[in-house]
C-alpha cells in the first residue's frame, strides 16, 4: 500500500522539474547568491540581492557594504534552505565552485551560475573585475559596474603614485585565530594582488591554500625582520590583552617598532569592492603616521 | 624510593629514552637557531636577536608544555586506573577531556566573560561529563568495561554538541578546531608559568593519598578491614585527576590517548606497584608528548599546514590500543543495558507492530505538510515545497530503519545490549572511507560514494572480525576494537577540520548526518534496501534466538557457529554502510531502538528486528523535522539531533534504578 503511494509521488515529482522554468532570459532581477564576495559585489553595482546565505555571520564578518533589511536569510551556507528558495522564487542562483555539490538541487529551482574569485593560477583582482562585469551583463547593470571599476583603477593609480616615492615594509597580512595561531593571506589571496599592484610586497613566502591563506603559528610571523602587520577585526575574545601580556609578541619587530595596523572587518574572500575598501583603509593606515 | 622502584631493565629503558628525547631536542634546538648562538643564550640572552627570542619564548616554553602536559595527563592516567580498578580508565576515554573542552567553547560563545577563571571552568565541564559516564555505568557497579562505554556515549554526545557549534558559527570556531585538536605553540612563559603551580599543588595532594590509594590493590573488604572510607578516597582521586585534565585542555585543548598510552606501557614496562607506576607513566606521557611534538614541528614546523600536536597523539594512540587489548586483562563483567522500566512480555505482537507502523506513517505525513516557512508555521501542500521534504523524510525513514536493525543484530550476535554501529566503529569506518573521498574527488557521484562507504566498513568489520577471532567472538573484545575505531576517526576527524579548509564546512555537515543532499532515487533505494535486507534478515531468527545464550547452548542446538555469526555480521555492516552514505555515522538510533523495543517488551528476535525497524524510522523522521525546524532557515543535520535526543535518553533512561 505505502509503496504503491510512494511510487505515484516519485511519479510526479520526477516530472515536475521538467515543467518548472522555461529557461528565462538576463537581465535577472530576482538573484540570490550563497557567496558573501559575490553579494557584495552586487551591493557594489546597485543590485539588491533578494536572499543571501548565512547574512547573521555576513553582518558580523564582512560588515561592509551593508545588506539592506529587506534581504531574506537563506541559512546556512553549506545548506541553504531549499523550501524557502523555492518560496522566494528567485530567477537566478550565484554560487561559487565550492558549493558545487548543491547545483543539482539549486538547479530545480532556477537557473544557476557558478562564478570563482578564486581559481587556480590566476591574479584574484583581475577575476574580481572580470566577475563584476559578469554579475553587471546578467543583471542589465553594465554603466554602474563600469563606474565601480573606473573608480576602483583610479583610486589604484593615486595611491599607487602617492607611494612611489616612498619605501613601505614588505606587509605581513593576518587574521587572529586565537593568541597563538593566525590565518595569514599569502600570494594568492585579494588583498595581496591589491599591494603587488600598488608595488607592495607581501611578507609571507612560506605558501598559502587555493583560498591564499595559511595557518601559523604568531612566532612564525618574526621570520621577516623588516615587515609590518596588517590584521583584520573581529578579534577572538581577550586576544588583545593576551598579546599585550607576551613577551615575544612585543618583541617581536613590528611591534617595537610600531608598524601593527588593526583594520575593521573586511571578507578576504570577497570581490572588487573588498579590494576597494582594503585600499582605502590601507591608505588611511599610512597616512595615519 | 626511586632506585627500589626501578628495576634494572626499566633503568635502562630510562636511559634511552631520556637519551632520545635530548637528541630530538639538541636536534630541534639546532634547526631553530645555530650552534654559535648557544653559549650567548644560556650566558646572555639578547631581547634583539631575534633568533634567542624564538627559542627563548616560543620554542622553550612549548618544550616545557608539552613535558607538563604529557606529565600530568600521565598521572591523571594512572590515578584513573587505580582508583576505578580498571587499565583502560584515562582523560579520554571518560570523556573528562571532551567535557572540559565543550565547556570552555560554550563560554567562549555566550558567556565570554566567565573565561577569566578557566581552569575552573573546565573543571566544571570535565566533571559533570564525569558524572554523566558514572550515572550511566553506576547500575553495574562500574565494570571496567560499561564505564569505558559510557564514557565513549558521553564523548559522542559532547562531540555533537561541539559540531552543532562549529555548524552554526564557522568562522568564530575557527579557534576551538584547533583547540579541540591541542596545538602546543606557545609564545611566552605564561602557559607554563598557568600550570606549574597548579600541576605541583595536585602532585602535592596525590603524595599524600599513595598510601591510602595503594589499598585499592587489595580487594574492597580488605581495604575496608584497615579503616579507609572506600568511596571518599576514590573521590578525591578522581577529582585530583579531572583537575589535572581540566588544567591540561584549559591551556592547550585536547591532547588525545597520552593519559591511556603512558600507563599502559608503564604497566608492559615492568611497573607493577603504584608507585612505581606514578613515577614512569609521567615520564613516559612526557617523553611520548614531547617526541610527538618534535615530529610535529619537525615535518609541518614552515609549511602552510598547521598541525595540532593533539591530534597527531591520538591518531597515533589508536592503533596503540588496538595492540593493547589482547594483552590486557580484565576483570570479567558485561556491560548491561537493561531498561529501566520495562512492559510485560508481549503475548502477541502483531497488533502494537501495526501500531507502530501506523505511528510512523502519521508522523511522515505530518513532517511532510506541517513546518515553519516564511510566513511561520503552516501546513504547506504545494507540491514545489514537498519536492524538497518526502526525499528527506524517506531518506530519514529509511537510514533509522537500517539503523534500527542493525542495531538489533549486532546486540543479538554479541549478547551484549550495548553493542550498535555506533559504538562499535562500523559507522566511523565506513565514514572515514567517505571523508577520504570527499578530499580526493570533490562532487564523486553516488556509486563511489556508496562504495567508499561500503569499503571503509568492510575494513573496519574485518578489523574488527579478526580480533574477534582470536578471542572466540567475545563480546568484551569486540566492543573494544570498536571504541579503538572510533576513537582513530574522531582523530582523524579533527585533523581534517583544523586544517581550516573551506571543504571542512561540508564535510563537517555530512558528518553530522543531514539529509539534505539526499535525493528521491536515493531516498527510494534506501527505503527498498532496508526493507529487503529487513526480510533477508527474518530467516535469521532462530540464530538471532539463540547466539545470545553464549557458547555452548547454541552450539549444542546445532548451529553452524561461524556461519552464523559471519552472515549477521555481513548483513549488520552492510546496512550500516548504506545508513552512514544518508545520515552520516553520528546517531543513537542504532543503540537506542533496540533498546526501546525490548522496552516495549519485544523480547522474540523476529518481533524484536520488526519494532527496532520501525521505531529507528520514526526516531530519524522526528529528528528530521526537528532539524528542519527549530532554527529555520538554518538547517540542522538530522543525524546530530537524532544523537542528541538519543544521548539525553540513554542518559535519562540508564541512570534511573529499577
Amino acid at each position: 500500500m505505502r509503496r504503491h503511494w510512494l511510487r505515484i509521488f516519485a511519479g510526479l515529482l520526477l516530472w515536475l522539474p521538467l515543467t518548472l522554468h522555461a529557461a528565462s532570459e538576463a537581465p535577472y532581477s530576482r538573484i540570490v547568491t550563497l557567496d558573501w564576495g559575490l553579494a557584495e559585489t552586487l551591493i557594489g553595482i546597485g543590485v539588491t540581492p533578494l536572499a543571501v546565505a548565512d547574512l547573521t555571520n555576513y553582518r558580523r564578518w564582512v560588515g561592509e557594504p551593508q545588506m539592506p533589511p529587506q534581504v531574506h536569510n537563506l541559512g546556512l551556507r553549506s545548506e541553504p534552505n531549499l523550501e524557502l528558495l523555492t518560496q522566494l522564487k528567485p530567477d537566478l542562483i550565484l554560487i561559487t565552485p565550492q558549493f558545487e555539490a548543491a547545483r543539482p538541487l539549486l538547479e530545480r529551482i532556477a537557473p544557476v551560475k557558478s562564478l570563482a574569485i578564486y581559481r587556480p593560477d590566476s591574479d584574484p583582482l583581475q577575476t574580481a573585475e572580470e566577475i563584476t562585469r559578469e554579475l553587471a551583463e546578467l543583471t542589465g547593470h553594465q554603466p554602474q559596474a563600469q563606474q565601480l571599476v573606473d573608480d576602483f583603477e583610479r583610486q589604484l593609480a593615486r595611491l599607487r603614485g602617492k607611494l612611489a616615492g616612498q619605501s613601505l615594509p614588505p606587509f605581513y597580512l593576518v587574521s587572529f585565530i586565537d593568541e597563538r595561531h593566525v590565518r595569514v593571506y599569502g600570494e594568492h589571496n585579494l588583498f595581496s594582488a591589491v599591494l603587488a599592484r600598488l608595488g607592495q610586497e607581501n611578507a609571507w613566502h612560506a605558501g598559502d591554500n587555493y583560498w591564499g591563506y595559511a595557518q601559523a603559528g604568531v612566532e612564525q610571523l618574526a621570520d621577516n625582520p623588516d615587515a609590518a602587520l596588517i590584521y583584520f577585526a573581529p578579534l577572538p575574545l581577550n586576544t588583545e590583552q593576551q598579546l599585550a601580556g607576551s613577551k615575544l609578541w612585543q618583541q617581536m619587530p613590528f611591534v617595537q617598532q610600531g608598524r601593527v595596523y588593526a583594520f575593521p572587518p573586511t571578507w578576504q574572500l570577497g570581490g572588487l569592492l573588498a579590494a576597494q575598501r582594503f585600499m582605502g583603509l590601507f591608505e588611511e593606515a599610512l597616512s595615519d603616521e | 624510593m626511586n632506585s627500589a622502584a626501578l628495576q634494572p631493565p626499566s633503568r635502562l629503558w630510562l636511559a634511552a629514552l631520556l637519551l632520545l628525547c635530548i637528541g630530538a631536542a639538541l636536534f630541534s634546538l639546532h634547526q631553530q637557531m645555530p650552534l654559535a648562538q648557544w653559549g650567548a643564550l644560556i650566558w646572555q640572552p639578547e631581547l634583539n636577536n631575534l633568533d634567542q627570542l624564538l627559542v627563548y619564548y616560543s620554542w622553550l616554553p612549548r618544550l616545557c608544555m608539552a613535558v607538563l602536559c604529557g606529565g600530568a595527563l600521565g598521572l591523571a592516567g594512572v590515578l584513573m586506573q587505580q582508583v576505578l580498578r580498571n587499565p583502560l580508565a584515562s582523560p579520554t576515554t571518560l570523556g573528562v577531556a571532551n567535557g572540559a573542552q565543550l565547556a570552555l567553547a560554550l563560554a567562549t560563545l555566550y558567556a565570554p566573560t566567565l573565561l577569566v577563571a578557566r581552569e575552573w571552568l573546565a573543571l566544571l565541564g570535565g566533571g559533570l561529563a564525569t558524572l554523566l559516564v558514572f550515572a550511566l555505568a553506576r547500575r553495574r557497579g562500574l565494570s571496567p568495561l560499561t564505564l569505558i562505554l559510557a564514557g565513549l556515549v558521553v564523548s559522542l554526545l559532547l562531540g555533537a554538541v561541539n559540531v552543532m557549534l562549529m555548524l552554526l558559527q564557522p568562522q568564530g570556531l575557527a579557534a576551538l578546531f584547533i583547540w579541540s585538536a591541542g596545538s602546543l605553540s606557545q609564545n611566552n612563559w605564561d602557559g607554563v608559568l598557568f600550570l606549574l603551580p597548579r600541576l605541583a599543588a595536585a602532585l602535592l595532594l596525590i603524595g599524600w593519598l599513595v598510601r591510602p590509594l595503594r589499598l585499592l590493590e587489595l580487594d574492597d573488604s580488605g581495604a575496608r578491614s584497615l579503616g579507609v572510607s572506600l568511596a571518599k578516597l576514590r573521590l578525591l582521586g578522581l577529582a585530583v585527576a579531572v583537575f589535572m585534565t581540566a588544567c591540561v585542555v584549559s591551556s592547550v585543548g585536547v591532547i588525545g590517548f597520552i593519559g591511556l598510552a603512558a600507563p599502559a606501557i608503564a604497566r608492559l614496562l615492568g611497573a607493577r606497584t603504584l608507585q612505581q607506576r606514578l613515577l614512569w607513566a609521567p615520564l613516559l606521557g612526557a617523553a611520548l608528548l614531547l617526541l610527538t611534538d618534535f615530529g610535529v614541528q619537525y615535518f609541518a614546523g614552515n609549511s602552510s599546514v598547521l598541525l595540532p600536536t593533539g591530534g597527531v597523539t591520538a591518531l597515533l594512540g589508536a592503533p596503540l590500543l588496538l595492540w593493547l587489548i589482547p594483552r590486557l586483562r580484565l576483570p570479567a563483567g558485561r556491560p548491561q543495558l537493561q531498561p529501566a522500566t520495562q512492559l510485560p512480555r508481549l503475548q502477541r505482537e502483531q497488533p502494537l507492530l501495526l501500531l507502530m507502523a501506523l505511528l510512523l506513517l502519521g508522523a511522515a505525513a505530518l513532517a511532510l505538510l506541517f513546518g515553519l516557512g516564511p510566513q511561520g508555521w503552516s501546513w504547506v501542500l504545494d507540491p514545489q515545497v514537498l519536492q524538497w521534504r518526502i526525499p528527506r523524510i524517506l531518506g530519514a525513514a529509511g537510514a533509522g530503519l537500517m539503523l534500527g536493525l542493525a542495531g538489533s543484530l549486532l546486540q543479538r550476535l554479541t549478547g551484549n545490549p550495548m553493542a550498535s554501529p555506533e559504538l562499535m566503529g562500523i559507522s566511523a569506518g565506513a565514514a572515514m572511507g567517505l571523508m577520504l573521498l570527499l578530499f580526493i574527488w570533490i562532487g564523486a557521484p553516488l556509486w563511489a560514494r556508496l562504495g567508499m562507504g561500503f569499503l571503509g566498513a568492510l575494513i573496519t568489520l574485518l578489523i574488527i572480525i579478526s580480533f574477534a577471532r582470536r578471542h572466540a567472538y567475545s563480546p568484551d573484545r569486540l566492543l573494544l576494537v570498536g571504541i579503538a575505531i572510533a576513537a582513530l576517526f574522531d582523530a582523524v576527524k579533527m585533523l581534517v577540520l583544523s586544517l581550516n579548509d573551506p571543504r571542512g564546512q561540508s564535510v563537517l555537515s555530512w558528518l553530522s548526518g543531514s539529509t539534505y543532499f539526499v535525493e528521491l532515487p536515493t531516498a527510494l533505494m534506501a527505503i527498498a534496501c532496508g526493507v529487503a535486507l529487513l526480510l533477508l534478515c527474518l530467516p535469521l531468527a532462530r540464530w538471532l534466538t539463540l547466539l545470545p545464550l553464549g557458547e555452548s547452548t547454541p552450539r549444542s542446538l546445532g548451529v553452524p557457529m561461524r556461519a552464523a555469526r559471519l552472515s549477521i555480521m555481513l548483513a549488520a555492516a552492510m546496512l550500516t554502510a548504506a545508513a552512514t552514505l544518508l545520515v552520516g555515522p553520528l546517531s543513537f538510533v542504532g543503540l537506542m531502538a533496540p533498546h526501546m523495543a525490548r522496552m516495549l517488551g519485544f523480547h522474540h528476535a523476529r518481533g524484536q528486528l520488526l519494532a527496532s525497524a520501525l521505531i529507528g524510522a520514526l526516531l530519524m523522521v522526528i529528528a528530521d523535522w526537528l532539524g528542519r525546524n527549530i532554527l529555520f532557515p538554518d538547517q540542522l543535520p538530522a543525524g546530530l539531533l537524532a544523537a542528541l535526543v538519543g544521548g539525553v535518553y540513554l542518559i535519562w533512561g540508564l541512570g534511573r534504578r529499577r
